[in-house]
């Protein structure tokens, strides 16, 4: 969906994070790891019975800038807990989270606001509005926080609230306002100081599915021009595959498998995944070009159906159901770069049933 | 029933194959009647020795005098630096001419009530104007005024200061949990020996009682900002300072102003008991001071004056803990410069509101029409007088051995009667117990020989070894130790024989309020007529400051035992309406349409659903009037009870720190024990519903 961009510098980089509650956790976990020889699983059970709790075990990925980044879980995974983490709202008892290659475990209290006066911003499930302030107090309070004055920040603040298409609440109080356009207010304070890194801890789930799903496309829409570097939390595998450009799935606070949503759907690495992926049409986000052989080019047929390797399988056999033989694939530059075989098409969609 | 198993009755207990409760009531039961049985060859078993006792309040008074005299000369100073605001303070309440005061007070109702405030603050001041009592309402006004800021000051910060460094939370709780149950009076005693007699004391013991609340409610606040808020304010990037100041105590708002009314009722409760030392013209000394020369018709006005001034204060302040509409600030401007112009255009002509005696004639009325009606009517007040106190509170104190004699039951109890009623007893507790409700049977048996040995003669193990076993059921282990070892420190102390009368009186009233209140709040919960007038009343006797509460009770009854028995249950009767009513009114709606849908009437829905799932809130409702009982208790000694709170007020009078401290604690102990176990209990059924 986001093309990426930058340098080869990830923008996130956790590292064997480990959040760990209960008294003395930092040394019982050091611990836990030496006694086991670095063998997570091994520690975390060893935690686990000395009554300590391992949220988020050994975790380590990174996100790309401009990357969307799901991270999905049920409740009491550790998905939550591991965005705390990263943003720093929990010190993480163990391992390494750089930021644009800068190490937070390491940052000083004084380095830490700076950072999120600049660079970071986050949206809450909940919303977190501030009850006593105006929605343009709302959004303008980070602004405030960096120490703009208040015609300064009062503008920006207006931009920002007509992005997210609240022009004419400006001076309601979140109490009169519904529980979509609250978390409307929440991204748009997340937004006000423009951050590079984006963290939205479920940011829909507390809402209507109607509103839900528009607020998602509005989400996409915002996040094609902005092209912030995103760390996305839900508990919906159909928000995830619709939106993520990575997904990575949590259980028990370990991070299970990340992949790209065609991945997920068509490779789950354990059951627990596929579990997940059961109840989602498979159609619908896989693509062609997972399951496109290499071929020998070859000239256009005048029956060619036109197949492109992005198109999903759910389109891809519709136009093809009637074919026995492979049937070329064409790239954006009109060139053949592969075959499918309809057979493959229509065995990767039945893939769930066996 | 929530209690670990390891347990020393852990194998007594499969054995039998009984609960916990049956044990617990069972070695309570073998106790008492030990004792009892004992008592001719072993006397002590009853009656604690004097020689046992350690000399706790000498220890203590010689040990406070030694360190109370060490910061004396500190304190001194900052009495005399109170002094200046609360003398400037006294000069500019007595100074400002009414018609301005009167148009404040209701320019300020008006912006932030409306009418009905701007009215309620109207009417209430020219009642006080024309009742003569001006300028002592504006010099507990004057006092309340300096209080009240130290008080939010200390109690704000202290809140603050739990909330940030959790460490310290736990003990600052109970810290406050303690200063709440020590009753009011002996905050004076050592206040009194420090700053010397005056108005001073009243005003530090009133910025002391006020603090906690406003602590309470700060922590409460804090603690209940959405998690989410806070984060957002983190992330926002501002500082702690700034997170604090412009998110959370902006956000705990609402619950903050709770603590700021409480705050003030407190304070303005505490000015007026304060006037018990005495050295200040304030409406608290005029309502004592008639009081004690049986003026009830200025008596009554001058407690008028107190409650219309505690309702002005609560209303205003209640006003701006909820959400408000806005009021034009135009009108409170305009209702303001009204009383200006009145208070420029009659300067020099007004007359000394203390000449007005507009209502003197009403409250000569009312003076002579009471004598009237006591004349007329006495005989039928000291009969309900004797009734109660013979068959009722006279058996509870002293037993029916003690209580039933020619005198008073027409007849003298015997031995063989003693026999026959501990046998009915025993009987039926023998029948609710082979019907499986063996608890319930032994309790019988139990509440059957208190009744007949009488609270005051109560042998001392079984009191400690039931509290023991209550706090075993309802806390378990830890509880059970808590409750004996805190007892057992009464039972050292020597003061003992006054604490078993102050749990006789306390006791007598909380049953009555349990019974009474229960009812009420039951009707009030099947009839919401009956709850519109209710509702009220219950605000108003909220509202009263204690004191105001013995004025009625004296008037009809004089003084003595069943006068204070009556004032503690007016006061402690309303929070076992109010919690009672809403347990039973908030049971989900989803339950009672099960319930409505499986064919139960009305009667039976309250019984099977409504009643178990209210519980945990009326225990809790039960624990309110408990505590309630012993804060007014010490205050009724005013009036003629024994037991702790004779003693606490007897060491005010003689300046006596180590008795007061002594005496306040053992009266705190006392609540603090029986709070523990209700709250137990409450806490059990909550998790037994799994709430």
């Amino acid at each position: 969906m986001t093309s990426q961009t930058g340098s080869d510098e990830p923008a996130i980089s956790c590292r064997n994070v480990w959040q760990v509650f209960g008294p003395n956790a930092k040394s019982k976990l050091a611990e836990a790891l030496a006694s086991s020889g670095g063998d997570s699983n091994a520690a975390a059970q060893k935690l686990r019975d000395q009554g300590l709790i391992p949220a988020v075990q050994d975790a380590s990925f990174d996100v790309l800038p401009g990357e969307l980044f799901v991270i999905m879980g049920l409740s009491g995974s550790g998905k939550s807990t591991i965005v705390r983490c990263i943003s720093q709202l929990l010190q993480a008892t163990g391992g390494e989270i750089r930021i644009e290659g800068e190490n937070l475990v390491e940052a000083s209290k004084a380095r830490l606001i700076e950072l999120r006066r600049r660079k970071l911003g986050m949206v809450f499930q909940h919303f977190g509005l501030f009850p006593h302030m105006t929605v343009t107090e709302n959004v303008a309070f980070p602004l405030k926080m960096q120490g703009q004055n208040k015609t300064d920040r009062t503008k920006r603040a207006l931009e920002v609230i007509e992005l997210v298409g609240l022009k004419g609440r400006e001076e309601a109080f979140p109490r009169e306002m519904s529980g979509g356009q609250r978390q409307r207010v929440g991204i748009a304070r997340s937004l006000a100081v423009n951050p590079d890194i984006w963290f939205l801890d479920e940011p829909f789930s507390a809402l209507d599915p109607l509103i839900r799903r528009q607020l998602q496309d509005e989400f996409i829409n915002i996040q094609a021009t902005l092209k912030k570097s995103i760390v996305f939390i839900t508990h919906d595998i159909a928000e995830a595959l619709k939106i993520a450009d990575r997904i990575a799935i949590m259980r028990d606070g370990k991070i299970v498998q990340i992949g790209t949503p065609t991945e997920i759907v068509l490779n789950p690495v354990d059951d627990y995944v596929r579990e997940f992926s059961k109840d989602v049409a498979k159609g619908r986000h896989a693509r062609v070009a997972s399951v496109m052989r290499a071929s020998a080019p070859a000239d256009r047929a005048p029956d060619d159906p036109g197949l492109r390797q992005d198109m999903t399988l759910e389109a891809a056999l519709a136009s093809c159901i009637s074919r026995y033989d492979p049937v070329p694939v064409w790239g954006e530059d009109g060139k053949m770069i592969g075959v499918v075989d309809p057979a493959d098409l229509a065995a990767a969609l039945q893939a769930e049933e066996t | 029933m929530m209690v670990e198993d390891h347990s020393v009755a852990a194998p007594l207990r499969r054995l039998a194959g009984l609960s916990p409760a049956s044990i617990a009531a069972m070695i309570t039961l073998i106790v008492g009647a030990l004792c009892v049985a004992l008592e001719p060859t072993l006397p002590w078993l009853v009656k604690y020795p004097a020689a046992w006792s350690i000399p706790a309040s000498d220890w203590i008074g010689s040990a406070l005098t030694w360190f109370l005299g060490l910061i004396k000369p500190a304190m001194r100073i900052i009495s005399a630096g109170l002094a200046y605001p609360m003398d400037w303070a006294h000069a500019l309440f007595t100074f400002v001419p009414w018609p301005l005061t009167i148009g404040l007070v209701t320019a300020l109702g008006w912006y932030i009530g409306g009418l009905s405030l701007a009215a309620l603050g109207l009417g209430g001041l020219i009642f006080v104007l024309a009742s003569g009592y001006w300028l002592e309402s504006m010099s507990t006004l004057s006092l309340v005024a300096v209080s009240v800021p130290l008080a939010l000051l200390t109690g704000g910060a202290t809140g603050i200061l739990a909330n940030e460094f959790p460490k310290f939370k736990n003990a600052i709780q109970t810290v406050l949990d303690v200063m709440q149950t020590v009753p009011t009076f002996a905050y004076l005693t050592p206040l009194l020996f420090l700053f010397g007699f005056g108005p001073v004391v009243g005003l530090i013991a009133s910025a002391i009682y006020a603090a906690p609340p406003m602590a309470r409610n700060v922590i409460l606040g804090l603690e209940r900002v959405e998690s989410d808020i806070k984060e957002a304010a983190i992330m926002s990037g501002g500082t702690r300072l700034q997170q604090l100041f412009l998110i959370e105590i902006p956000s705990a708002k609402t619950q903050i102003m709770v603590g700021v009314n409480q705050c003030l009722m407190a304070a303005l409760s505490m000015v007026i008991i304060a006037a018990v030392i005495g050295g200040f013209k304030d409406i608290g000394w005029e309502v004592l001071l008639t009081m004690r020369k049986a003026q009830f018709g200025p008596s009554l006005m001058a407690g008028l004056v107190i409650v219309v001034f505690a309702m002005i204060i609560d209303r205003y302040s209640g006003k701006l803990a909820t959400e408000r509409s806005r009021y034009d600030g135009r009108v409170a401007l305009a209702i303001g410069a009204v009383g200006l112009v009145a208070a420029l255009a009659f300067w020099g002509k007004l007359s000394n509101p203390s000449s007005i005696t507009l209502l003197d004639p009403v409250a000569s009325w009312l003076d002579q029409s009471l004598t009237g009606f006591l004349k007329q009517n006495g005989g039928a007040l000291d009969s309900i007088k004797n009734g109660a106190m013979f068959y009722a509170l006279l058996p509870l104190r002293i037993g029916l051995d003690g209580a039933v004699l020619p005198f008073t039951w027409g007849f003298q109890w015997t031995p063989v009667m003693s026999a026959a009623f501990i046998a009915v007893a025993a009987a039926a507790g023998l029948v609710l117990a082979l019907r499986g409700r063996v608890a319930l049977g032994i309790i019988l048996v139990i509440i059957a020989g208190v009744i007949e040995t009488g609270v005051s003669d109560l042998p001392w193990p079984f009191l400690l070894v039931g509290a023991g076993a209550l706090g075993w059921v309802s806390g378990g282990r830890k509880l059970a130790t808590f409750a004996f070892v805190m007892l057992g420190l009464v039972l050292i102390s020597g003061l003992w024989d006054r604490a078993l009368l102050s749990l006789y009186m306390s006791g007598a009233s909380v049953i009555t309020c349990a019974v009474l209140g229960g009812a009420i709040g039951l009707l009030c919960a099947i009839s919401p007529m009956a709850w519109r007038v209710v509702l009220p009343i219950c605000d108003m006797l909220q509202t009263i400051p204690l004191f105001v509460f013995l004025i009625p009770v004296l008037m009809f009854f004089q003084i003595g035992e069943f006068s204070a028995f009556l004032a503690i249950c007016l006061y402690a009767i309303v929070p076992m309406i109010r919690y009672t009513r809403h347990g039973l009114v908030t049971t989900p709606e989803e339950l009672i349409e099960a319930a409505v849908s499986s064919g139960a009437t009305e009667w039976q829905t309250m019984i099977e659903v409504r009643a178990p799932y209210a519980a945990p809130t009326i225990l809790l409702g039960l624990n309110q009037t408990i505590l309630y009982a012993f804060a007014m208790l010490v205050i009724a000694a005013l009036i003629g009870t024994t037991g702790l709170g004779q003693s606490i007020y007897g060491a005010l009078a003689g300046a006596d720190v180590g008795l007061g401290i002594t005496s306040g604690a053992a009266m705190a102990i006392l609540a603090l024990v029986a709070d523990r176990l209700v709250q137990g209990f409450a806490e059990e059924r909550r998790q037994a519903l799994g709430l």
